[in-house]
Order: C-alpha cells, then sequence, then structure tokens
C-alpha cells in the first residue's frame, strides 16, 4: 500500500527498561498498605475516640491527610508510574528517554512520600486538601514531577510508532494538567522553613483549592487509570477497545469539561452563585463521556466473558471499570444543589470518594498488578488462587465500607434538616447526629479491614512471585523501523473533490500531521485546560462585585493568628467547617449564614469539607474562656459521648510568641493591614494572652495560661465570626472600628 | 484604583462569551474530525497495545509491518 515507506523502511534494535516498572510495582504496594492502615487507625478513631492513644501526633486532624495524601500521591501515583512505563514504552516502541530521570523519578517521588509521612502528622500543613504539604516539599513535587514530563516528552520524541495510543493521550492530559493546578493552588508566601500562607483568601483561596482539588481527582485519578484501562484491558483481554474513536471522544470530552467542574464543591457557600451553577452544568454534562468510556471498557470484553470467570485480572477489570461508572454517575449527581444541599459536609462523600479509591483505582491496580507480576519478575505468578482470593475480600470489603458509609451521611444528613411540628430542631444537639453513626463506623472498620486483608493476600503473592525471579533477567532486543521523520503519503486517496474544504478536512493528512506534532497536541490540550480555568477563575480575582466587602471585617491580631496556626496544625479543619450555609436548618443550628466579605483575611480559607463535629463559623462567643480549656483537655468531660480527640497538650506547651512576628510579616506581605503589628507583633500578642490567661483564672481555670498554646487557640476561637456582630459605621468612607 | 477596579469596568464579559464559543467551536471539531476518521485508520490504531513489537530478537523473523492489516 505505502511502498515507498515499506523500503524506507529500517530496523532498529533497542529494549525495554522494565527494573523501572518493578521498583514502581514494589513501591505501590508498601505505600498502598501503609495508605490503608492509616485509614483503618482513622476509621477507628472515629468510632472509638480512644484509638486516638493521647498522643499529638497520632490524632485524626493529622493523620486524615497523611491517608488521603498517601493512598492519592502514593498508592494511585506509583501505580500510575508504573503502568504508564511499563505501557508507554511498548506503545512508543522506544526505551524511556534516560533511565537516570527514570531512577530520579522513582528515588525522588519516593523521598517526597516520606517526607510526607513525616511532615504531615509533625502539624506541617497548608491546609489546603490534597495539597497539604508545605512549600519546600511542594517545590520538591514540582522538580520531580518535571522529570518525569521531559523523561516522558523525550521518550514521545524518540518514539517508533506515528501514532500515539489514546492510553498515551490521557498521560499527556495528566502530567500537564497536574503540573499546573499543583504550582497554581499551592502559590504561597513562606513564613519559616515549614509554614506559608496561601497567596489568596476566603472565596479566592476556595475557588483555587476546589479548582485544584476537584481537577485532582479529575487528572490524577481518573485521566492516569483511564489511560491504564485503554492499555491492560486490551492487553488483559487479548483484543482491542471496543471503540478507538468512542476512546478519543471520551478523552476530548473530559479534557474539554471536567476542568470546569470545580465550584460544584462549594455550593451553598458564600461563592457567587453563577460560579456554582457554571460547576455544576459541567459536572452534569461529565456524565455522558464518563459513562461512555465505561460501556467502552466493559465492551472491550465482548465474547470474552468466559475469560473473566477464570481469570481474576479480568474480574479486578470488571469491578474497577463498574466503579468507575458508579462513582462518575454519582458525582454529577451530587453536584445538583439540592442533592449536595443533603449530601454535602456528610459521610455520603466519603461513601462516594471510596467508591472512587477502592473501587477504580485500588481493583485496576490490583488488575494490572497480577497482569504485570509474571510479565515483569519472568516467572509464573505463585498463586492465581490467592489472587481470587484477593479479589472476592476486596469486593465485599468494598461493599460493606460503601454501604456503611452510605447510609451514615444519608442519617446524618436526614437529621440535621430535620424539624419538629412545632418547628424547632428535632436533634438541636449535635452530638446526637455523629453518636447515631457510630454503629456504621463499626461496620467500616470491618469493611476495610477485609479490604487490607485482601492487600496482605496480594503482598504475598508478590513476595513469592519475586522469589521465583530468575537470576538475571532476560532483556529481549525488540526490533521495529524507525520513524520516517515525515509523515507518509496517504494511504488513501482523499476523498471528495480536489479543493474541496470539507475533504481536505477529513482527510487523514489532517490527522497525521497532528499525530506528528505531540508538542502541538500537548500545547492544544494545555490551552484547552488553561481557558477553562481562567475562565472560572479570573473573574472572581478581577471583577469586584462579586466579593463584597465588610467594614467590619478585620484582620486577626498576632495572638488570634497564631491561634489560627494551631488550629492548622492541630488538623481542626477535617472536622469542622467553617461555612454555615444560607439554609434554614444550618442559620437555625448554627447562627448567621456566611458571607464571602467575611474571609477577606483568611489565608488560607477554612471553609472545611466535612463536619464530624460541629461548624465552627460563628463559635465566637458561644462559650466562656474555661469551657474550652476543659473541652481541649478532655472533649468527654464536656460532652459525654464526644468523639473528638483530646488536646491536653495545649495547655502544657508554651507558643512561640517571637515567632509570630514572621507570620505577621508575610501576612502583611499578602496586603492584609497589620498596621502597627508588623513591628511589635510578640508583644501585643504577649498582652492579649495575658487578658485571656486573667479571664480564664477568673472563671475558675488554671492559672498561668498566658505562655501556653492554648490561650491562642482560645483567642481565635473567640473571635471566630464575631466581626459582623460588631455595630459598624456608615458603609462607605469613614472605616468602622474594630478588632480587639 | 485596584486593578479589580479598572477590570471590573472594562467590560470584559464580551471576551468570555467570545471565549466560550470558540470553545464549542474547537470541540465541534475535534468531534467531527473523529468521525471522519476511516474506520481502517482507527482499527490499526486500536491493535496498537497488542502489536507491540515484544518479539524477542533471537527469533529471527522480520518483525511484522504494523501499518497494515
Amino acid at each position: 500500500m505505502d511502498p515507498e515507506h515499506l523500503m524506507n523502511e529500517q530496523l532498529e534494535s533497542f529494549r525495554y527498561d522494565d527494573a523501572i516498572v518493578r521498583k514502581f510495582l514494589i513501591a505501590t504496594f508498601v505505600w498502598g498498605l501503609v495508605g490503608m492502615l492509616v485509614g483503618l487507625l482513622i476509621a477507628l478513631q472515629l468510632a472509638d475516640p480512644a484509638f486516638n492513644l493521647g498522643i499529638s501526633w497520632l490524632s485524626f486532624g493529622r493523620l486524615r491527610p497523611l491517608h488521603t495524601n498517601a493512598v492519592i500521591f502514593a498508592f494511585a501515583g506509583n501505580a500510575f508510574f508504573c503502568g504508564a512505563y511499563y505501557s508507554t514504552q511498548r506503545l512508543l516502541k522506544a526505551r524511556m528517554f534516560s533511565d537516570l530521570l527514570s531512577s530520579f523519578h522513582f528515588w525522588g517521588w519516593q523521598l517526597i512520600i516520606v517526607a510526607a509521612a513525616l511532615t504531615l502528622p509533625l502539624g506541617f500543613t497548608q491546609a489546603k486538601e490534597y495539597a497539604e504539604l508545605e512549600w519546600p516539599i511542594d517545590i520538591a513535587i514540582a522538580i520531580v514531577w518535571v522529570v518525569f514530563a521531559v523523561n516522558f516528552f523525550g521518550t514521545i520524541a524518540r518514539r517508533r510508532e506515528r501514532h500515539l495510543y489514546v492510553a498515551v493521550w490521557f498521560y499527556i492530559a495528566s502530567i500537564v494538567t497536574v503540573a499546573m493546578l499543583h504550582i497554581f493552588n499551592n502559590l504561597s508566601i513562606p513564613a519559616g522553613p515549614l509554614k506559608s500562607y496561601s497567596i489568596y483568601s476566603g472565596v479566592q483561596d476556595a475557588l483555587m483549592q476546589w479548582w485544584y482539588g476537584h481537577n485532582a481527582v479529575a487528572f490524577f485519578l481518573t485521566t492516569p487509570f483511564l489511560g491504564l484501562m485503554y492499555y491492560f484491558m486490551p492487553k488483559a483481554a487479548d483484543r482491542p477497545v471496543f471503540s478507538y474513536r468512542l476512546s478519543i471522544l471520551h478523552f476530548w470530552t473530559l479534557v474539554f469539561m471536567y476542568i470546569w467542574a470545580g465550584p460544584h464543591h462549594l455550593h451553598y457557600t458564600a461563592l457567587p452563585e453563577w460560579a456554582s451553577t457554571l460547576g455544576m452544568l459541567f459536572s452534569v454534562m461529565l456524565w455522558m463521556p464518563s459513562w461512555g468510556g465505561m460501556v467502552n471498557g466493559l465492551l472491550t470484553l465482548r465474547g470474552a466473558w468466559h475469560k473473566v470467570v477464570e481469570d481474576p485480572v479480568l474480574k479486578f477489570f470488571v469491578v474497577a471499570v463498574t466503579a468507575y461508572g458508579m462513582s462518575t454517575f454519582e458525582g454529577p449527581m451530587l453536584s445538583v444543589k439540592s442533592v449536595n444541599a443533603l449530601a454535602h459536609y456528610t459521610d455520603w462523600i466519603i461513601a462516594h470518594v471510596h467508591t472512587g479509591a477502592l473501587g477504580w483505582n485500588g481493583f485496576l491496580t490490583f488488575g494490572m498488578i497480577y497482569w504485570l507480576l509474571p510479565r515483569v519478575f519472568q516467572t509464573k505468578l505463585f498463586s492465581t488462587k490467592l489472587a481470587e482470593a484477593h479479589f472476592w475480600f476486596g469486593t465485599f470489603g468494598m461493599l460493606l465500607y460503601v454501604a456503611a458509609i452510605y447510609s451514615a451521611g444519608l442519617t446524618q444528613g436526614l437529621m440535621w434538616r430535620a424539624f419538629d411540628e412545632t418547628g424547632r430542631l428535632q436533634f438541636p444537639d449535635f452530638i446526637e447526629t455523629t453518636v447515631k453513626l457510630l454503629p456504621m463506623y463499626w461496620v467500616r472498620v470491618l469493611g476495610g479491614s477485609l479490604y487490607i486483608v485482601g492487600m496482605l493476600l496480594c503482598g504475598y503473592n508478590i513476595f513469592r512471585t519475586w522469589m521465583a525471579r530468575p537470576k538475571t533477567y532476560e532483556e529481549p532486543v525488540i526490533q521495529a523501523p524507525a520513524l520516517v521523520k515525515r509523515a507518509p503519503a496517504p494511504e488513501h486517496a482523499p476523498a471528495g473533490q480536489p479543493g474541496n474544504l470539507w475533504a481536505t478536512f477529513t482527510s487523514v493528512r489532517w490527522h497525521r500531521k497532528w499525530e506528528g506534532l505531540p508538542v502541538t497536541f500537548t500545547v492544544l490540550t494545555v490551552l484547552t485546560v488553561v481557558v477553562a480555568s481562567l475562565f472560572e477563575i479570573v473573574p472572581t480575582f478581577l471583577i469586584r462585585s462579586n466579593v463584597p466587602t465588610i467594614a467590619a471585617v478585620k484582620p486577626y491580631t498576632p495572638l488570634e493568628l497564631a491561634g489560627r496556626d494551631l488550629y492548622i496544625r492541630e488538623g481542626c479543619f477535617n472536622c469542622h467547617s467553617q461555612m454555615v450555609r444560607p439554609l434554614r436548618h444550618e442559620t437555625e443550628r448554627f447562627g448567621e449564614y456566611s458571607k464571602p466579605g467575611e474571609f477577606v483575611y483568611d489565608h488560607p480559607f477554612l471553609w472545611g469539607s466535612r463536619r464530624i463535629g460541629p461548624d465552627l463559623a460563628r463559635e465566637g462567643g458561644k462559650y466562656s474562656d474555661i469551657w474550652h480549656v476543659r473541652h481541649m483537655e478532655e472533649p468527654r468531660s464536656i460532652a459525654a459521648r464526644s468523639i473528638m480527640p483530646p488536646y491536653p497538650h495545649l495547655s502544657r506547651q508554651k507558643l512561640d510568641f517571637d515567632g509570630i512576628q514572621s507570620r505577621v510579616d508575610a501576612m502583611s506581605m499578602l496586603g492584609v493591614p497589620y498596621g502597627e503589628a508588623v513591628n511589635h507583633a510578640p508583644a501585643i500578642a504577649r498582652e492579649q494572652a495575658g487578658a485571656v490567661a486573667a479571664a480564664i483564672a477568673e472563671q475558675g481555670g488554671p492559672r498561668g495560661l498566658e505562655d501556653k498554646e492554648i490561650t491562642a487557640l482560645i483567642a481565635y476561637l473567640q473571635r471566630l465570626g464575631t466581626d459582623i456582630k460588631k455595630p459598624t459605621l456608615t458603609l462607605g468612607d469613614a472605616p468602622a472600628e474594630g478588632g480587639r | 484604583m485596584k486593578l479589580s477596579d479598572i477590570m471590573g469596568n472594562s467590560g470584559l464579559a464580551l471576551y468570555a462569551e467570545i471565549a466560550l464559543v470558540l470553545f464549542i467551536v474547537v470541540f465541534v471539531a475535534i468531534v467531527v474530525q473523529i468521525f471522519a476518521t476511516r474506520r481502517s485508520d482507527m482499527d490499526r490504531q486500536a491493535r496498537l497495545p497488542l502489536d507491540d513489537g515484544e518479539r524477542p530478537a533471537k527469533e529471527n523473523k522480520p518483525v511484522k509491518e504494523n501499518h497494515h492489516d
């Protein structure tokens, strides 16, 4: 058909690098197990606070981010790299661009994970979900990610197959988008070696964070794994994907739509309504490509369903793709405002993400691992039976987990909004709605344990397979023709008349030219996500009316700022929201709903995403200072059935007054009007701490707290949500008296 | 006067609408292109994961030309 092409063909010899695949495979398993064991521990802590063990760095608020980061970036991340290094080389018929860069990528990523595992329990956090790691680690992530990108695009440049298979497209989109999301969400001003403040505040920070958070799910947990699915599913089923056309359509629709959907995490918050409606619309539209992808994955097994009975790899894949379908059905549903009003802040969201993480990411990874094991270790899989057992343990564990947490979410959501016949809240005591969930939390512990038992079986299988490996691995020489520099002549004569615009447009050349230009392709993909992002984000930054200011809202005092940083260090935002939605049951329960203008000095925003405890947006003045001291010391001395961890160390540890200055300075660099506090922050803080400690002593509490951390935290909590209650002068030119 | 004042008063809303239209046009063009690609090309591309050239050289057979089905 193409004689010129055949004649020019010259076979080149090369070898694939599977050593890097083996490394990432082991790392995937090890970190997966660690991340899920931490998950089990925090599940136990919610079922019974005794599991906080009275150790500050093992308490729920510190470990919850460790669990999410470990599962997302360590487990799913390494799984993506493992599968990408295996499949990319084979799809492009080229060894990775540089073994050194591959190695740097591997060890760099593992070091970052270790750094996360150390800093998060110690309380170093940016308080942004899935972006908790502090700025030096963020820089390291950016460097390692760029190294990965160079290695990846270098391989593309040296490829011997002209067409980039759709899996590679998914990898490209993931790599470039994650880089963009990571950099822009983590822009911050350092206030110390492991402390920084987001350059955005309040509403803008929230929008940035959920633009990031949503797309981290999209481009770290969805598109990379779709790439893996489009490679490993056909491999395991030994037949091409059901519809290649559909897979390309799947790719472009996801890239076009995903980036717009972030605001659905912020319904009924102080975010402007147009932004959340936009997020909702795009989320609902996403349902179509997602289900197209799911159907495409499942139909790849057409005529091969009998294989599913015998092959655990396909079993894992079938459940994974089904879980993808379930969670991408649920996602758009949850993004509908009225559903979101019920589900937001409840365990329903936790159930949703675990369908995705345990089902989609977990099972796709396990299927891939079992498929890879005999190939990369060049021996037989130790035991298919054990793999089958893993599958059933995992499936039942996941079902138990999700069913229990679903019902927990619905139960709590319905209890929050229940009114009795006299028009008052039926469950005015928040703790009633939490205690009700405890039986379901125990079922979650059981489900999670079953899932982990399955993983242990997997670990044993990996270990025994690895033991049976050959002394030296074979590295077969592969031969493939070099890529002809220019695109080969079209195989078919263009349809229609020459010069016909339609014919030119639809002719193969157009497409060929594109494929020959992966850089162009990448630029187009980047443009797509950048344009969508700008459209979503820029207006809140630039159009004043979107964040109306409130004259009475003043910056936090230096002591309150230090208290806020303690609130961040202890991870309080993991269980307490600071956002009263304009819904009747919320204003009844918590007080006046939150306004966008209240958060203009909140770097970062602390709206939270889950209410395991009550909302704190209007906490200021609700209880006395002494109440807070006792409550922090031992929550169960105030509320017998509370599941909050105790924080006795706050009353013992000394507050670092001198360190407050650099924090105030960083804040004032961000434009927070600190006035004279810029030079005298420690002195001002000491003065306020003395007043707080005196008040505590006066109320009959312990003496000598003026230099302890608890005073700062109480100062902050007592300030929360009080500004708008202060009388303001006429809005406009005369600035109101404020602050304390 | 802050940047937000300038931007807020300069009437940029139209550009957002133009961007949206461009966005949709590009998307439609891609969709048309996808459906206009020949079936034979698509089939070959779909087989790429299965035809990954993983054939030990010692067999000493010419590698199959993958470009043609």
